[in-house]
């Protein structure tokens, strides 16, 4: 990365306490790339200050002691001068000669060393080789120690740079705008005006909602003078029941979130939404992130339990199952439990675990171990159905039982009325025990005849409704939670697994944390998964706030403080504002770990309300956003581009939580699977929002595949924002987003009759929440236009749809739909 | 995508009026048109990126014939004499102990030989059942191994393993990696393309052409042989070409407008990923217009056969055979990798009359393919792969509920498949079984190799193309496969 600003000569410009100048250096560093080494100059090299370090960040994640990749440990003066498997690396007085130079330094873009890695800079080079020249000194007690995270490093809350807001480039509403004010002005960088209240609405309603707000919300808070206008609308935002589905929804990414188990059998697991409505409602109460995830991981462990905390150990039971005929099912068991180490670490430390299944991890302090230890804790959870019928099943059943009773006892009553002649009690109740049964026989009186005169005119009639009405009877509701339960007897001993084969065993392990994270303490002599979650949210664990506030962070700005939400080890990108991300992870905790309360700090920052337009300030276009000079805009993520098409057209079914739907697929779609039923959901279902849509693993619904949903075979963190030819078909052309364009353009020919522009207005307002310029209306009404006229040259057509002012304003809708802003969030 | 392809007319667009556009006619305003609004801003050069072999390639492309279900290698490719002359006997005790199974009961399992005549054929003397009669024919071209093994023994863990290095779902299948490597060469059509002729449907339905952790533009596209190739190709119904050329015109005007307006890069690729859209519209269906082939080459691939077996009522005949020269068609249009799913060779029962089936859908078409690729000097950068998940078992499938063993079970230690064309020797036989079939005696290949092998052949070092997901840079070859040499021309 070339530098893009001058260093500042000077950093005393502003007052800052003397801890804030590591602040700046780092932050200086981490943007502009300037090398943290020296320059090659002509003072001597100094190995502490130039050499050692150097080695420590270049070089010592592989060459240590522990890994000594190609034999070679750069740990001490000592191992160095053994060299490795290829000999000596370095001859001290002869760089000419010393390997290590030949390996570092880099032709055209790459070396050969450090593997896998932007080769060193030239004055690294410069550095070695005058290092190597002037004898390769190193002290021989000095050893050298590999680069540890930063994320390992002690969560303290940083002090928030005490700015002078009058020469503020731009209001500094709260701590968050310092830090970033901060890095603006060592940029040097012009931050960008404030979004206008209509990008600013439809910004706060897709990343609050994930769905457009309406023409009259627009309007509402476009005009009004009241101080407060849009930490209302934030409020009202936090308090709708969508809220839940959305922050939902970016949960269910990590949970792996799936209907059916995956694999050959891929069969359906029917009521896997009832854990979905759990994390909905969790949300929408704001549980607190530390009890919701203590739950997830641990509620069946919690003293008694509730049905709801033991719902919410569904978290796990979403991994995918392999029950092909024949399979090793310890296997699969096995890579169950992987996944959910796996998970876990990724979603809550932010470590990447998964790394050290086989081996001690390259490059964080994770030994095989150490997976282990934690695979211990899930490797005696059973896995359980809990009863969860919920209140609104019965209810909906009760109502379908009132709808079907009626006929049934009037075919009752007929029954009775052929019954022969002095029937024992012990009989009379033998026929209702039949025909009352939970599963009743296909043919219920067929055993039962001899009870009745079956040769009495009407009898054969009667049978037939009777067996047809009891096929009809509703099934009452027993939906099974997915959950854990913690195996008291005949527990499963764990062993580490050597090289990942789960038949070899090595060491055996208890649970257990790694060691280079602070020391769990258990409640009783082994540690369990309650003790693990609790750990987790340890007042003295460094990761976890940091994590989790990252990932809200993302949400709000595109991007995260650290690119690499899952990865804050080594090889994971380095956060480019260390210590804002340290400040929200500690306000996070401080704020009770409320979810709403961090969000609505953030979205009230000047910095959340930034303009995302790369021409807001010229001359800036092609600068990176780094510094966040602006917000990000991005395209809407594939649920929300079914939902807004299906809000703006007026189609949507608002209905939160419950079973998910099947919008229509074409048979070659589903048939790509073994015995796949996808029978097509009626009335209101067909319109509900994208989360709900039953998602089946071997045939994923096409639309939201081609906008980047996750495929849910392990925990999503940050979904790709792919641009490609199969969106636009899908934009153009598929039936339901068309029925939407239909449905819309008919509203707005009811609505403004004889009116073209006022309804391609309205269109505009229910779509992207703003006005067209008089350009876009010129271009969108000539359309119109040459679209009637062309319908109109079809006019032998029998379909009404093709040729009536109707179609020409249906295609518009189209068009207007299929606007890169439209499913933009900017 | 290189900006040559845009320069065949010049409008200027935001003067278009509704005369000139009517005059035009629409169908080639569409694409001009939005060639020239992408080409105008000079936003199309700049977008492609770069992507560089390590080595020399020798395939440009691949066709891969995936055969699901695992046919039955002893009865196709690998004469067994010996194993016939053993038929009904147990098997040697120091096997069985090590081994398990799907279905078979290994206490009374017996050794099953196999019914089929072998002959020798070509110059190369290649030796192979009486059910190919066809691929006889080729055999100078095609290098056969029958010393293919892996560890999967159910279905859609070898499957994936064979489509993507690993048994798990959600690992990039090689269409993908290849794309991921290679990039596209085609301006119209999708990179990676799918066709599938399914019996009772695949066992892994779309993850086995998903991308897995690489961005979802490198995951296969499926397509059908006849009607709308593609999902959503198709205008909604009623809507005719000229109102998607005209509305396609105005979504780019608009575009055009918010480009300017906040200058995001997005946006240009969006008006792109529209144009290519439109172009898949107009050129996909003529990929499925089979009327400019010839007679003879319909003929030779046997896509009119449905007609003359009335007997089999499945339609694969002429499906597949379709399918075969669709995928010729494919790669004359530049799409990397095709792959033709067949299903199913899954026959623990009735394996005779399962495999004459299976064998005559595929054995004409395939054949076929080669000598056509052949003819037209398509073959020597086109890879051609056949194969399935794993082979069979040379016991009979003695299944607990089954009244006669009619059948083999699966069996992923020794099994054949072949390559031909691309940088492949042809002729030749690489590896041995052991005198019964059951393990590798020589040169095994195992499927880690072949994945080494292939992307050697597209230029490609298997350790170095790599992709980072979950803090770790992945390969298609995990942390195995070592190239077959032999294999290479």
């Amino acid at each position: 990365m070339i530098p893009l600003f001058d260093v500042p000569s000077c950093l005393n410009s502003w007052v800052l306490p003397p801890r804030s100048n590591t602040f700046v250096l780092i932050l200086l560093l981490g943007l502009l790339g300037v090398p943290s080494s020296p320059r090659a100059c002509a003072e001597p090299v100094d190995f502490q200050r130039d050499v050692g370090p150097l080695l420590e960040r270049r070089c010592l994640s592989c060459h240590n002691d522990r890994d000594r990749r190609g034999g070679l440990s750069l740990r001490s003066a000592a191992a160095a001068l053994a060299g490795g498997d290829s000999g000596e690396v370095m001859i001290p007085g002869d760089p000419q000669s010393s390997y290590l130079l030949e390996l570092v330094v880099p032709s055209g873009e790459t070396a050969e060393m450090p593997k896998g890695e932007p080769p060193l800079k030239p004055d690294e080079v410069a550095i070695l080789r005058k290092w190597i020249a002037g004898g390769a000194t190193w002290p021989s007690d000095l050893y050298l120690t590999p680069p540890t995270a930063w994320s390992l490093a002690n969560l303290e809350r940083p002090p928030v740079p005490p700015l002078n807001e009058a020469t503020s480039e731009f209001a500094l509403r709260n701590p968050i705008d310092r830090f970033v004010a901060v890095g603006h002005r060592v940029a040097k960088i012009q931050p960008a005006p404030p979004a206008d209240r209509r990008t600013l609405i439809r910004r706060l309603y897709l990343d609050l909602l994930g769905l457009p707000p309406s023409p009259a919300a627009v309007t509402a808070f476009v005009e009004s003078n009241e101080s407060q206008a849009y930490e209302h609308l934030v409020d009202s935002l936090l308090a709708s029941p969508h809220f839940g589905e959305r922050w939902g929804r970016h949960w269910l990414d990590l949970a792996r979130y799936a209907d059916s188990e995956g694999y050959l059998g891929d069969s359906m697991r029917p009521h896997a939404w009832v854990f979905r409505q759990w994390v909905i409602d969790a949300i929408n109460r704001d549980l607190p992130f530390d009890a919701f995830s203590i739950q997830q991981l641990a509620g069946d462990l919690l003293d008694e339990p509730t049905l709801d905390q033991r719902i919410a150990t569904g978290f796990h039971r979403n991994t995918l199952r392999n029950t092909e005929a024949g399979v090793d099912l310890e296997l699969y068991r096995t890579k169950e439990i992987i996944d959910r180490v796996n998970t876990t670490g990724m979603v809550w430390l932010g470590l990447t675990l998964g790394c050290a299944e086989c081996h001690d991890h390259k490059h964080d302090p994770i030994k095989q171990q150490d997976f282990y230890q934690l695979y211990a804790f899930f490797n005696n959870a059973d896995e359980v159905g809990v009863n969860a019928t919920m209140p609104w099943e019965i209810a909906e059943h009760d109502r379908a039982m009132q709808r079907w009773q009626p006929a049934w006892d009037i075919l009752v009553h007929d029954l009775t009325s052929f019954q022969i002649a002095g029937l024992t009690p012990d009989q009379k109740s033998e026929i209702a025990e039949v025909l009352n049964a939970k599963t009743p026989p296909a043919s219920p009186l067929k055993d039962l005849e001899k009870y009745f005169r079956t040769q009495d005119e009407g009898w054969s009639d009667l049978q037939t409704s009777i067996e047809v009405h009891l096929k009809q009877r509703p099934v009452a509701p027993a939906t099974k939670a997915r959950a854990f339960a913690e195996r008291r007897r005949e527990r499963r001993k764990t062993f580490v697994h050597i090289r990942g084969v789960y038949t070899r065993h090595g060491a055996k392990v208890s649970p257990g944390t790694p060691a280079a994270l602070p020391p769990l303490v258990a409640r009783g002599p082994l540690a369990d998964r309650l003790d693990l979650a609790r750990w987790l949210f340890e007042e003295n664990n460094p990761l976890t706030a940091r994590v989790a506030a990252n990932r809200i962070w993302q949400h709000l700005l595109g991007e995260g403080l650290v690119a690499t939400p899952n990865d804050f080890g080594v090889k994971g990108a380095q956060p480019t504002h260390p210590e804002l991300l340290d400040w929200l992870a500690t306000e996070y905790r401080r704020l009770g770990w409320s979810r709403k309360a961090l969000i609505r700090l953030i979205v009230t920052s000047s910095t959340y309300r930034l303009s995302s337009s790369l021409t807001a300030v010229p001359g800036q276009e092609s600068l990176s956003n780094q510094t966040l000079w602006r917000q990000n805009s991005s395209r809407v993520t594939a649920e929300t581009v079914r939902d807004i098409h299906l809000a703006a057209s007026g189609l949507l079914d608002r209905t939160i939580g419950r079973r998910g739907i099947r919008p229509p697929l074409p048979a070659f779609v589903t048939e790509v699977g073994r015995s796949v039923k996808w029978p097509v959901s009626q009335g209101g279902d067909r319109y509900r929002r994208g989360m709900y849509i039953i998602f089946k693993r071997t045939v994923p619904y096409p639309m939201l595949m081609a906008f980047d949903a996750p495929d849910s075979t392990v925990s999503c963190s940050r979904r790709e924002r792919s641009n490609t030819p199969v969106q636009a078909l899908t934009l153009l052309n598929d039936p339901e987003f068309y029925e939407c364009a239909r449905v819309l353009g008919q509203e707005m020919l009811r609505q403004h009759p004889h009116d073209v522009p006022t309804a391609i207005e309205a269109t505009f307002l229910r779509c992207l929440a703003r006005s067209p310029s008089d350009q876009e209306r010129q271009y969108l009404i000539a359309a119109y236009d040459d679209l009637l006229a062309l319908s109109a040259a079809g006019q032998n057509r029998s379909d009404e749809a093709v040729h009536s002012p109707t179609a020409a304003m249906t295609a518009v809708v189209r068009i207007i739909m299929n606007l890169d802003e439209f499913i933009t969030r900017d | 995508m290189t900006a040559q392809h845009h320069h065949e007319c010049e409008i200027d667009l935001p003067t278009l009026n509704r005369r000139r556009f009517f005059a035009t006619g629409a169908s080639g305003l569409g694409t001009l048109a939005l060639a020239s609004l992408l080409n105008d801003d000079g936003l199309l050069a700049s977008e492609t990126p770069s992507h560089v072999t390590h080595f020399a390639p020798r395939a440009k492309r691949c066709i891969y014939l995936f055969m699901e279900g695992g046919p039955s290698q002893m009865d196709l490719f690998d004469p067994k004499p010996r194993l016939n002359e053993l038929d009904g006997q147990p098997m040697p005790e120091s096997i069985l102990q090590e081994i398990k199974f799907a279905f078979i009961q290994k206490e009374s399992a017996r050794l099953m030989g196999s019914p089929r005549t072998f002959r020798r054929y070509g110059k190369c003397g290649m030796e192979l059942s009486d059910l190919l009669p066809h691929l006889s024919t080729c055999v100078d071209d095609i290098a056969l191994v029958r010393s293919m093994h892996g560890e999967q023994f159910n279905h859609l863990p070898g499957q994936l393993m064979m489509l993507s290095g690993s048994a798990l779902q959600g690992w990039p299948t090689l269409g993908s990696w290849l794309n991921y490597g290679l990039g596209s060469e085609s301006n119209n059509l999708p990179g990676y393309v799918v066709f599938a002729t399914l019996g009772r449907g695949l066992p892994g339905g779309a993850s086995s052409w998903s991308s897995g952790f690489l961005p979802s533009q490198y995951s296969g596209t499926l397509f059908r042989n006849q009607g709308s190739p593609v999902l959503n190709l198709a205008n909604p119904a009623g809507m005719s070409r000229d109102v998607q050329a005209r509305s396609l015109q105005t979504i780019n005007e608009l575009n055009r407008v918010r480009l300017q307006r906040i200058g995001n890069p997005e946006v240009a690729s969006r008006m792109e990923a529209y144009e290519l859209a439109f172009r898949m519209q107009q050129n996909a269906p003529e990929l499925l217009d089979l009327s400019g082939e010839t007679a003879t080459t319909l003929a030779e691939y046997g896509v009119s056969r449905d007609e003359a077996s009335q007997s089999d009522k499945s339609g694969f005949l002429g499906s597949y055979a379709r399918n075969c020269l669709l995928a010729r068609r494919m790669i004359e249009r530049g799409v990397r990798f095709v792959n033709l799913f067949l299903s199913t060779w899954d026959h623990h029962s009735n394996l005779d009359s399962g495999l004459n089936r299976y064998t005559k859908i595929s054995d004409q078409p395939v054949a076929a393919l080669l000598k056509d690729l052949k003819r037209r000097g398509l073959l020597d950068e086109t890879l051609v792969v056949w194969g399935g998940e794993f082979g069979r078992t040379p016991l009979g499938e003695n299944r607990v509920n089954f009244k006669k063993v009619t059948g083999r079970d699966h069996h992923p230690y020794s099994f054949s498949m072949w390559m031909a064309g691309g940088g492949v020797r042809g002729g030749q036989i690489i590896g041995e079984t052991d005198e019964i079939g059951w393990g590798v005696a020589q040169d095994p290949v195992h499927v880690h190799d072949l994945h080494a092998t292939i992307l050697h052949l597209f230029g490609l070092d298997h350790k170095k193309l790599t992709y980072r997901f979950q803090g770790r840079d992945f390969r298609l070859t995990d942390v195995e496969g070592n190239v077959v040499k032999q294999l290479l021309a």
